[in-house]
């Protein structure tokens, strides 16, 4: 293959490149709208398919909405088991993920709501496990250190700011996908990102101990 | 901080969320600003800290576990729907597509709204026929008026002599006064006695007990009814007293000569009824006056004004 001068040769293969990435994702989408068919006609091994692909989305985003991994287990199961109760409202002109995302974001406001409830006065916090633990021990246990300012720093967030801030900054989400996931509008979302980077940031400083 | 730039515009520039012309004016201001700028760094050094949560995941054997629990959930059949959502369901799957789906939730609405409709409408017939009429102004005796709401026993009218009938003079009996249900409702919510109100007054004597024959009861019964299209003034009067002691299973309305109407008319201090009698129809006419919100219609337009306490401060005593 000869690179051209004008180097139309690159262009041809971003171009095939995106071309692929539609179709692998538009394959997604309708191997997924096909699970969603098959789990409402009744065959459950579709549903558990559609668990395979979406359970460490869940289970993670879980684990860092309530910081503990007991809680996140058992929310991640509610998720599932609304979804699978729920699957007939999904619109099939739509992906899964954001719905799910929904329906977790829901499941993980109410298990907070029952643990302030319970007037629990202290929260055991713990780092759910890591794949990429460091070989350095030393390296591992300020990771460690790190993870658990920031869980606490997150934990003391007013609720809204709380959600705001880990769906947009830690799953990385946009404004607008965090406001249809929120049932909120973009201008409440940003309002809510901002007022909570601010706060974390203080919480951070003061868990560090950072004089201002 | 002593710069008074709006820290919120730091919190989203960090991060990129600022529309463009914002994003530029806040740059230009960190260009000069070296109180903003260290703020802003140590801002995005904490962001990125906030991003090592970005590379954790959680462990595979906790995900295996939680989708074989929910799996054999579900497999066990332990569908916790409820009989609305199983509906919902069935339809939306048994229409397939959306907007037929959404059609048939209309026409349920439609249907349910109109079944709704028409048990309100047959709700007000069913409350009219407390008071069963034979022709114009011969009532059947009411069914099953102990059941209703018990507004006596009447001490004070027993105790001031009012008598209607033989009551009162048999024995000690103390006469009880009972109000249909829906027309207590609605005057403990109005102040004001609606049509079809039926009010029944019943006094059992009992004769002393005899070695040859036992207790003999001598009911005395009467009723009232407010039906404005048939009687004038908007009650009529019935005396179901029978001869033999059990009472008639229907009566004529008693005629305006007769001193119901007259007495009933002029001591009654609410509507015909002498509410001053009864403390559970007084409280409920005090609820009524107290739910009266201000500014609406003045009290003596909402409640019928009491004919004894204008002319003194006392209730009248009755005579039938």
């Amino acid at each position: 293959m000869e690179l051209r001068p004008d180097g139309s040769l690159l262009v041809q293969t971003a171009l095939s490149m995106s071309r692929l990435a539609q179709d692998e994702m538009s394959t997604d989408a309708a191997d997924i709208a096909r699970l969603v068919r098959l789990t409402l006609g009744g065959d459950s091994t579709a549903f558990e398919q559609i668990i395979l692909r979406y359970e460490t989305r869940v289970m993670t985003m879980a684990a860092r909405l309530l910081g503990a991994r007991d809680e996140a287990c058992d929310a991640t199961q509610e998720v599932f088991l609304r979804a699978f109760k729920y699957l007939h409202r999904l619109d099939a002109q739509k992906p899964v993920e954001p719905w799910l995302m929904g329906i977790t974001v829901n499941v993980c406001r109410d298990a907070a709501r029952r643990r302030q409830r319970r007037r629990d006065t202290f929260i055991e916090i713990e780092a759910p496990d890591t794949i990429d633990q460091s070989a350095d021990p030393y390296a591992g246990m300020v990771l460690k250190q790190e993870r658990l300012i920031l869980q606490r720093a997150l934990d003391g967030l007013p609720e809204k700011e709380r959600l705001a801030i880990v769906l947009r900054d830690v799953e990385g989400l946009s404004t607008a996908e965090v406001a249809a996931i929120l049932r909120s509008s973009e201008t409440t979302v940003r309002s809510q990102v901002s007022r909570g980077r601010l706060r974390l940031k203080a919480a951070i400083d003061r868990l560090m101990g950072v004089e201002r | 901080m002593s710069c008074a730039f709006s820290r919120e515009m730091h919190a989203l520039h960090a991060e990129g969320d600022l529309p463009d012309g914002a994003a530029e004016l806040t740059s230009g201001h960190l260009r000069t600003c070296d109180e903003c700028r260290r703020f802003f760094e140590e801002l995005r050094a904490r962001q990125s800290l906030l991003k090592l949560l970005r590379r954790e995941t959680v462990s595979p054997s906790d995900c295996t576990r939680v989708r074989r629990q929910v799996m054999s959930i579900i497999n066990r059949g332990e569908d916790r729907s409820g009989w609305a959502l199983r509906i919902e369901r069935a339809i939306v799957l048994g229409f397939r597509r959306r907007a037929h789906a959404l059609a048939a939730f209309a026409l349920l609405g439609i249907v349910s709204v109109s079944a709704l409709a028409q048990m309100r409408h047959i709700a007000p017939t069913a409350k009219q026929a407390v008071a069963a009429f034979e022709g114009g102004d011969t009532l059947f005796r009411p069914e099953g008026y102990r059941d209703w709401i018990l507004v006596g026993p009447s001490a004070t009218a027993h105790r001031s002599g009012v008598s209607h009938g033989a009551a009162g003079t048999t024995g000690a009996a103390i006469p009880t006064v009972y109000i249909d249900p829906s027309g207590y409702r609605e005057y403990a919510k109005t102040g004001r006695f609606p049509e079809g109100t039926v009010m029944v007054w019943e006094s059992v004597s009992r004769e002393p007990e005899t070695a040859d024959r036992a207790h003999k009861e001598s009911p005395v019964l009467l009723a009232s009814v407010k039906d404005s299209t048939r009687f004038d003034g908007g009650w009529g009067f019935f005396n179901f007293t029978g001869l033999e002691g059990s009472p008639t299973s229907k009566a004529r309305a008693l005629p305006g000569s007769n001193g119901c109407r007259t007495c009933h008319r002029r001591d009654a201090e609410t509507d015909q009824v002498f509410t001053q009698f009864y403390p559970v129809l007084q409280s409920a006419h005090r609820a009524a006056q107290l739910a009266v919100p201000r500014g609406s219609a003045s009290l003596t337009e909402v409640l019928p004004v009491s004919h004894a306490s204008r002319r003194s401060g006392s209730p009248r005593v009755a005579r039938a």
